[in-house]
């Protein structure tokens, strides 16, 4: 039962920090706080669901479509909805505010097209559903894929922000965003990036939980939640922060869930957080000047 | 080669340039003397792009003009700002302060070449090159601000107080190495505070009044004048 719980927490785990990743990507370059952010990866979820139900398409290829489209909508949300705010916001801090309003919106008319879509029915389909044995447990195949789906992505989001100069460059905006201008980089097109890249990985983050959870066209809100928690648990803005606080959440999750009562996973996510940030309150990894 | 006219700024109603004109010739080195709040870090970001001058302003570089232009686009014109403060990326390492200091698509092919004049000039930057900057002291930061500002293989380099808050020793090689870059062939535009250091490299140098460009001269004939004694040298009136 020990292993068992292990593994699940760390499936849902990796799916928290995969998510989570991009909303500290919009947040952390872009200062975007996207309170739809949850609608867009549920929008993944449906779209996964419909590529598997009406085309046959499996979800893993699904990914090839959905996670370009969730960063074109992203780069094109930016463009029409953003650039504006950016243009008036007297500092990052009253973008902040706009940003919130302006996708606090945004987040119905996402809910409302999918639930004049979809209705308002719990989603899902069978992929994968085969049990597999590890360490002397048995567990659904697609949520061992989706453990995988969520390292990969993780990864390779890491190496890019890491190891290319692309990547260190969106980490400057993060980091400084007055002085990034000075060597030559164009922070406003670095923020429209970021922004997409997350609604990539929210997509991403969408297809992979289709995968092995039930959905609603109203359950986007509980993911955005989450993927906060997760964010400033982590530390605002950073990566490895928001992939150990993301396990940490799975884990704690699935343990009071097994051991002692499936009805007190939310209390318990309330905890640890609130436990997370009296001990450090800019977050596990976060610091607090900046 | 680097041509400013007419060059006014207000913040609000606040006017902190005066129809400013300076020119800074290829290869020179021109000082900016200047009491607090003359207006010489607005000036030096006004050319940066850093803020937008008033309407009837002309910079002009290199016989392109620049006036208003975006600061990551000044940067590929070939100007690079050392600010006030230095502006380095904390949170980050030299080795990625440097090779984002040749973001700019100008600078990227020669990066390498680049990386080791700086290292040689700044042989402690070497050492620390895995050092996050924002656990470094002030002189160090300083060599990374100036070390990322030649990444981007800048025609002219411009310096607001690079002196500021460093210890004498410290100040003592900062102007050495200013003084190799400068003998690379680099036009340099330095605003500072510390002025017989500073004169000391010069070729000429400007007096910046509440504004306005009051007074305009070569660097030797500033080390005797009676009125940058009087202001700046702490001469007995
Ligand atoms: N962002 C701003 N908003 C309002 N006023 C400003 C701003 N920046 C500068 N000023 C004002 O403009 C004037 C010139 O400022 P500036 O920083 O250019 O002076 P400075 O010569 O660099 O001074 P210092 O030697 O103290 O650095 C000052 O009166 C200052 O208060
Ligand atoms: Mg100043």
């Amino acid at each position: 039962m020990l292993v068992a719980a292990l593994l699940s927490g760390l499936v849902l785990g990796g799916t928290y920090a995969l998510v989570a990743m991009g909303l500290t990507l919009q947040y952390g370059i872009a200062r975007i706080m996207n309170l739809a952010y949850g609608e867009m990866i549920i929008s993944a979820a449906f779209l996964a669901y419909v590529m598997f139900s009406t085309l046959g398409l499996n979800p893993v290829a699904g990914l090839l479509i959905a996670v370009p489209t969730g960063f074109a909508l992203g780069y094109v949300v930016y463009g029409a909805m953003m650039t504006p705010l950016v243009a008036r916001a007297r500092d990052r801090a009253s973008l902040e505010i706009d940003s919130i309003l302006a996708t606090f919106g945004l987040l119905f008319v996402f809910q409302g097209v999918m639930l004049v879509t979809f209705g308002a029915n719990f989603t899902s389909y069978s992929y994968l559903n085969d049990p597999v044995t590890i360490f002397g447990t048995t567990l659904a195949a697609n949520r061992v894929l989706a453990l995988i789906l969520a390292v990969v992505f993780g990864g390779g989001l890491y190496l890019l922000l890491t190891r290319t100069l692309w990547g260190t460059a969106l980490r400057a905006v993060a980091v400084n965003p007055g002085a990034a201008p000075l060597v030559g980089i164009d922070v406003n097109r670095a923020a429209r990036l970021a922004f997409a890249l997350g609604s990539g990985l929210a997509a991403a983050g969408g297809v992979v939980i289709s995968m092995y959870q039930t959905f609603t066209a109203t359950s986007g809100v509980v993911f955005t939640m989450k993927a906060l928690i997760v964010v400033i648990m982590g530390g605002v803005g950073n990566l490895i922060g928001a992939l150990s606080a993301g396990l940490i959440l799975g884990l704690v999750e699935t343990f009071v869930a097994t051991y002692i009562d499936p009805g007190l996973t939310l209390a318990a996510t309330y905890t640890i957080f609130l436990a997370v940030l009296l001990w450090r309150p800019a977050g596990l990894f976060g610091r607090l000047t900046r | 080669m680097l041509e400013v006219a007419d060059l006014s700024l207000h913040y609000g109603r606040h006017v902190a340039l005066n129809r400013v004109s300076i020119r800074v010739g290829k290869g020179e080195t021109v000082v900016i003397l200047g009491a607090n709040g003359a207006g010489k870090s607005s000036l030096l970001k006004s050319i940066a792009g850093l803020t937008k001058p008033d309407e009837g302003a002309i910079v002009s570089f290199d016989r392109r003009v620049v006036t208003g232009m975006p600061a990551h686009q000044v940067v590929e014109a070939g100007i690079a700002l050392v600010p006030e403060g230095r502006g380095v990326f904390g949170d980050l390492t030299v080795e990625e302060n440097l090779a984002l200091g040749a973001y700019a698509r100008r600078a990227r092919a020669d990066a390498n070449d680049s990386r080791e004049f700086v290292y040689d000039l700044f042989p402690k930057l070497k050492e620390r090159r895995a050092q996050y900057v924002n656990t470094m002291s002030g002189g160090e930061q300083q060599m990374v601000a100036i070390g990322r500002a030649l990444m981007s293989k800048p025609q002219l380099l411009m310096l607001d107080e690079p002196s500021l808050g460093l210890a004498p020793l410290v100040v003592g090689e900062l102007f050495k190495s200013l003084g190799r870059i400068r003998e690379r062939g680099l036009a340099l535009l330095i605003v500072e505070q510390n002025v017989k250091m500073s004169l000391s490299i010069a070729d000429r140098g400007y007096l910046a009044e509440a504004g306005r460009i009051g007074g305009e001269n070569t660097a030797s004939a500033l080390m005797g004048d009676a009125a940058v004694q009087r202001a700046f040298l702490g001469a007995p009136r």
